[in-house]
């Protein structure tokens, strides 16, 4: 049990990213706030920045206060998945189950659409070859 | 055998130079410390005896060791070459116009204010640090071969901890390839500069850091300008900031305009640049020139300092040369344009004999 003094009911204290900025421009904020309240809204503290478009020289940029995240976990706080694929990514956690199914999912895609295309080519060529 | 040949040297000196403050001035000016480190303490007045024991038993254990920028003494000598007009200095840079103050004072307190004007001219003349070039920073944290095709783009991870060093920050890059990586020192100094600002510092490189704009600002005089800017933008030991001091410190060395950086903060730094490139007869030239011969006297000694094995050093060392005969010295045995030196300092010495006869 977390020793935080909790607002409502059945909720708990969540390290998840506020979405900011304009139109077609997103810029997410990574937070730590209660998971009841509005993705928006109130929030205890921040705890880092992230941009989800590449810059001039093709980086996305992401900003972690690590110290303080270190405290929050260490009180008892959640983590939205998209912050542990971060933080995965950054090498504080270790990666991601779901990022490591999901890339290997891709990479059976991406052999299976290979297959299929050189399967594609193999009969037309014996198509030209038979006419 | 080299322990007994010093002792006797420095022996003899003691004998030869006379009593009071002046032999710890003699001593602190005449050690040139050939195969000894830098003392700890301060030079004071007392027991020569057991310093020169701890000299003679150091000196057969260390080897030479190399003068850096920020020796006591070579600071010393950098900050008396420096000089201090407060006209220069306090020249007035563009602010908001506003009318000027006057104020009626006692001699006493204009003394005051000039004391106190001589201390923020010292601030304001503090050197900036003159270090090597940085290594690359090539660590691999983790290789990843599963993220291979999923991330388009890289990822730079930035720790904004507040109250770490901005050197021992963690800055990471996670590349498409699915490698971790430690950042390049751009990329350092590019994310600290997103995160946590310095004034005058901008994220992209100025285009008057560009070659044909240096060259305009350099034929405009404006090197103190370039030198600033370059200070304010890059870290110390950054190439590009390595790099564009050398190509101020050349230029000037090639029109001979000395006197532009004579009275700001970076004269420290050309005069260490001249020494260690051995180019040190133009500075020489223009110091003999405006008559600064104590100046000129203080640069050889320096120079003799950072490049003991050298020739004139050597000799320098076996005559005990003094003053004017120590750029003599200097002049005869490893400069390159002696014959020219000799013959401005035959032109001052005329010139201030014929002062001293007429005054």
């Amino acid at each position: 049990a977390t020793f935080l003094c909790k607002v409502y009911y059945g909720g708990n204290l969540t390290i998840r990213l506020t979405l900011g900025g304009c139109a077609n421009r997103p810029f997410y904020r990574i937070v730590a706030a209660h998971s009841k309240f509005a993705r928006d809204g109130r929030f205890v503290e921040q705890l880092g920045c992230y941009d989800p478009l590449p810059n001039s020289h093709g980086e996305k940029i992401v900003g972690l206060n690590l110290e303080r995240i270190r405290y929050w976990i260490g009180c008892g706080a959640h983590l939205s998945k998209p912050v542990e694929r971060l933080l995965g990514l950054a090498g504080f956690f270790p990666l991601h189950p779901m990022m490591i199914t999901n890339a290997e999912r891709l990479r059976r895609k991406r052999a299976r659409e290979a297959l299929l295309a050189s399967q594609k080519t193999d009969t037309e060529a014996t198509e030209t070859e038979a006419s | 055998m080299i322990m007994a040949a010093f002792r006797t040297r420095a022996s003899w000196r003691h004998l030869t130079c006379s009593r009071g403050a002046e032999r710890f001035f003699f001593c602190a000016r005449t050690r040139p410390s050939t195969l000894l480190q830098p003392l700890p303490g301060p030079c004071g007045a007392g027991s020569p005896c057991r310093r020169l024991a701890s000299e003679a038993a150091a000196c057969g254990n260390s080897e030479i060791q190399k003068r850096t920028f920020m020796d006591e003494e070579v600071q010393s000598i950098l900050i008396k070459m420096t000089g201090l007009n407060l006209q220069k200095i306090f020249k007035p840079a563009l602010q908001k116009l506003k009318p000027p103050t006057y104020k009626l004072m006692t001699q006493a307190q204009l003394e005051e204010a000039t004391r106190q004007a001589v201390e923020a001219a010292k601030v304001q003349l503090k050197m900036p640090p003159v270090l090597e070039e940085r290594a690359p920073i090539n660590d691999v944290l983790a290789e990843d071969k599963i993220l291979e095709g999923t991330v388009t783009a890289k990822y730079v991870f930035t720790d904004i901890s507040y109250n770490i060093p901005h050197r021992e920050r963690f800055i990471v890059v996670r590349e498409p390839s699915g490698t971790l990586r430690k950042a390049s020192w751009e990329e350092r100094d590019r994310m600290i500069q997103i995160y946590f600002p310095k004034e005058g510092r901008r994220i992209l490189t100025p285009i008057i850091f560009k070659e044909e704009n240096v060259k305009t600002m350099y034929s405009q005089d404006r090197h103190a300008d370039v030198l600033n800017l370059c200070i304010a933008q890059f870290e110390p030991d950054s190439a590009e900031y390595i790099k564009i001091h050398h190509q101020t410190y050349e230029d000037i060395d090639k029109h001979g305009k000395y006197d532009l950086l004579r009275s700001t903060r970076h004269f420290g730094g050309m005069a260490w640049y001249f020494i260690n490139e051995k180019k040190i007869d133009g500075l020489l030239i223009d110091q003999i020139q405006r008559d600064l011969v104590d100046d000129a006297t203080s640069l050889v000694q320096l120079y003799h300092m950072v490049h003991p094995e050298g020739q004139s050093a050597q000799e320098a060392k076996e005559q005990a040369a003094e003053g004017l005969n120590l750029i003599k010295v200097f002049a005869k045995t490893e400069a390159q344009m002696g014959a020219y030196i000799e013959l401005i300092l035959q032109t001052y010495q005329d010139a201030f004999i014929n002062h001293s006869a007429a005054s």
